[in-house]
């Protein structure tokens, strides 16, 4: 079901269930007052009845001409009264009641004989019902009558009727017309949604260039559009980023594929020699380890972006990890007459991955070499700062420019000095360094300039003194 | 035919220059986007072929460069990307043809030899004159119906005598295009070749049609 509708459904029982209530109370207090109403001067005319009898000394009345001169208010036409003797037949009734034989009930002439007034209603077929008040008149502890006046209940009877018809037709209208109100309201309140509906949907389409309008104020619906804004700033970058990953990616994996492509057509289109097969076949296979590099780095990456890597959590001493990997990496130097000098150690260990830790430090020896100028030297030094090992590489290659150095950590980007410096290397070295470093809780820094060579520094958090 | 080829991966510059050469095409392979530039504008190339993607000058700039320059020479563009707005920019800057990476060479040297033919009125294919026929995508060469063996060099040479028959093509123009150099000391080099084409193509026959004109180079044509 609609928001709408169940909005206004909700609202249109609740205001249903007060209407009647309301009605309802309305309905029998009012019924209740006029009852009262109708008692109390019932009640007056019968007391004032009795005192006149009382000031006749209690003699029978003669007639009724006589009784209406007598008792003026008696004459009343909304009112008659009848006098009953304490056997209960009548002796005297006004005339207004003669139509109808109107006996005194038991009960009235029981509770007559103990002295006490009686109010009763009564109802004939084809009348409108009535009220009446017995009220026994006792001298020297005798009951001598019983005087009884009664009216009809037709105009209470009315007025109650008529008030419960205007509740019934009025009752209805106001729901309606507060139900169509509701209707529009919530209509009102939901058409931002609807909007944020059509605006997902166009983004879901594909389109992620979408935003919406922010309302002016600052309540449920506005904070839903900056929210939903925000989510689609982050999809967005996160697509761009996903869009920029592929298709860096689908061209580290092109290159090698039209070498091979290439190299391997141009051989088969004549008869070469031997030599010229090998050299072909010797080139393929270069181009075969380098795919296989960057298909592993992607799908390390890829699964450390799923959080699917396997980390070890071991007490790590990195001095000698660290006095491995320069051997490690004095090799990869003598390569190209680039000394790579280990200049300080500590004692410091962290609870990590070895492996990981070993390849984070030779990707960052390799990349000092490999940006090196040939004849040039790398320092490494392991100090301990503030509950950290600090690890730092420093070269004096070509170095980084400013606006580089935050986009280096990012997959696949190389900069122009880099390309024009080696062929070699895909980018995707420092994003897996940065990786491994957060991994262990730690940071990874570069400071550098251009021309004068790069610092790179990881700061990991040493195991408590205790591991 | 003279083919820049400017490309940053060097196997791949590698191996489409072998092939280009051993098509008989003059080579210069160029890895710099910059230096590239330079070469296109101070050499008179028949084809150039670009990667766009490039260090120090990314292949956009050079098609603009090119243009910019006023040469018309036919310029087909390597993009290893498959996205089409790449090409599209690539086209729009000038670029007469493209090929995505990875390629067949077959296909290179197709789109090569239509960039040739792009310039002259020609029919497409075979090069005629008179009852000399030369079919760039066969490399055979007839005259009168008679095969004609050619070496790289001399195809080279006769090939592009008959892409502009008609006209006196200098010694140096020769040497630009036939041999990737620029040298006038070369012209020793072109006067020989010429001789050995005359003897395979002219020889024995009543019409001549490798014409010297003294003073400044040769010409083909019927007289
Ligand atoms: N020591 C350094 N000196 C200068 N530039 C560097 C240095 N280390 C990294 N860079 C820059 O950062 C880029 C990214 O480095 P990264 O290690 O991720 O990739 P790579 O070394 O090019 O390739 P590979 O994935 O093979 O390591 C490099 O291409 C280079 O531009
Ligand atoms: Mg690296």
């Amino acid at each position: 079901m609609p928001l709408r509708v169940r909005l206004t459904l909700w609202y249109g029982t609740a205001l249903a269930l007060i209407l009647i209530i309301f009605s309802t109370i309305l309905y029998v207090i009012t019924a209740r007052s006029l009852r009262d109403a109708v008692d109390q001067s019932l009640e007056e005319t019968a007391a004032a009845a009795v005192r006149s009898l009382e000031e006749r000394g209690f003699l029978p009345l003669i007639d009724e001409t006589e009784l209406m001169s007598q008792f003026p208010e008696l004459a009343r036409i909304d009112k008659f009264f009848q006098i009953f003797s304490p056997s209960g037949t009548i002796t005297i009734r006004s005339p207004n009641v003669k139509q109808h034989e109107m006996p005194l009930s038991r009960q009235a002439l029981e509770v007559a004989y103990s002295g006490r007034t009686i109010f009763e209603s009564a109802k004939y077929p084809k009348e409108p019902p009535l009220r009446l008040i017995s009220v026994p008149i006792i001298y020297r502890g005798n009951l001598l009558y019983i005087v009884q006046v009664g009216t009809t209940m037709d105009s209470v009877e009315q007025t109650l009727n008529r008030l419960l018809l205007v509740l019934l037709v009025s009752m209805p209208i106001a729901l309606a017309v507060s139900l169509a109100g509701g209707w529009f309201m919530a209509g009102r309140a939901l058409r931002p949604v609807d909007a944020i509906t059509l605006a997902a949907r166009r983004i879901a389409g594909g389109d992620l260039t979408q935003r919406l309008t922010v309302p002016a104020s600052a309540d449920e619906i506005g904070r839903l559009t900056n929210t939903f804004n925000d989510m689609i700033d982050r999809l967005e970058t996160s697509f761009r980023q996903i869009r920029q990953f592929s298709s860096d990616a689908s061209h580290e994996l092109r290159t090698p594929l039209t070498v091979m492509k290439g190299e391997t057509e141009l051989a088969l289109r004549r008869p070469r020699e031997t030599d010229d097969y090998k050299v072909v076949l010797e080139s393929n296979l270069e181009e075969i380890d380098r795919m296989t590099r960057i298909v592993d780095e992607l799908l390390f990456l890829s699964r450390a972006d799923m959080g699917e890597v396997k980390m070890e959590h071991l007490p790590v001493p990195l001095d000698m990890l660290i006095e491995d990997v320069h051997r490690q990496a004095s090799l990869l130097g003598q390569e190209r007459d680039i000394k790579v000098v280990l200049r300080a150690t500590a004692s410091a260990v962290v609870v990590g991955d070895e492996l990981r830790l070993r390849e984070l430090f030779l990707n960052l020896l390799d990349n000092a070499v490999k940006y090196s100028r040939p004849g040039g030297t790398v320092d490494i030094a392991l100090t301990i700062e503030q509950n950290h090992a600090r690890v730092s590489v420093t070269d004096r290659g070509i170095g980084i420019a400013q606006e580089d150095q935050s986009l280096i950590f990012d997959r696949f980007y190389r900069t122009d000095d880099a390309r024009a410096h080696t062929k070699k290397g895909t980018g995707l070295g420092l994003s897996i360094c940065a990786w491994i470093v957060e991994s262990h809780r730690g940071h990874l820094e570069v400071q550098s300039k251009v021309g004068e060579g790069s610092t790179f520094t990881a700061m990991l958090p040493l195991a408590p003194a205790s591991a | 035919m003279r083919i820049l080829v400017i490309e940053d991966e060097t196997k791949v510059g590698c191996f489409i220059k072998r092939a280009l050469e051993e098509e008989s095409y003059a080579v210069d392979l160029c890895e710099d986007g910059a230096k590239g530039l330079q070469m296109a504008l101070n050499t008179d190339y028949d084809v150039l072929i670009v990667d766009l993607m490039l260090p120090s000058l990314p292949g956009l700039e050079i098609l603009k460069g090119v243009r910019q320059a006023r040469i018309q020479t036919p310029i087909l563009i390597l993009t290893a990307q498959s996205q089409v707005d790449q090409r599209v920019k690539g086209l729009d800057a000038g670029a007469d043809d493209y090929l995505t990476k990875p390629f067949a060479i077959d296909e290179l040297l197709a789109r090569i030899r239509a960039l040739l033919r792009r310039g002259s009125t020609e029919s497409p294919g075979v090069l005629q004159i008179d009852d000399l026929a030369l079919n760039p995508a066969t490399r055979e060469v007839t005259r009168g119906g008679q095969r004609i063996d050619l070496t790289s060099k001399e195809y080279a040479l006769l090939e592009y005598l008959m892409r502009h028959t008609g006209r006196v093509l200098t010694r140096p123009m020769i040497s630009e295009h036939v041999w990737n150099q620029d040298f006038d000391t070369f012209t020793n080099v072109i006067d020989v070749y010429v001789n050995y084409l005359r003897n395979k193509i002219d020889r024995g026959r009543s019409k001549k049609l490798i014409h010297t004109i003294r003073g400044s180079g040769y010409m083909l044509k019927v007289d």
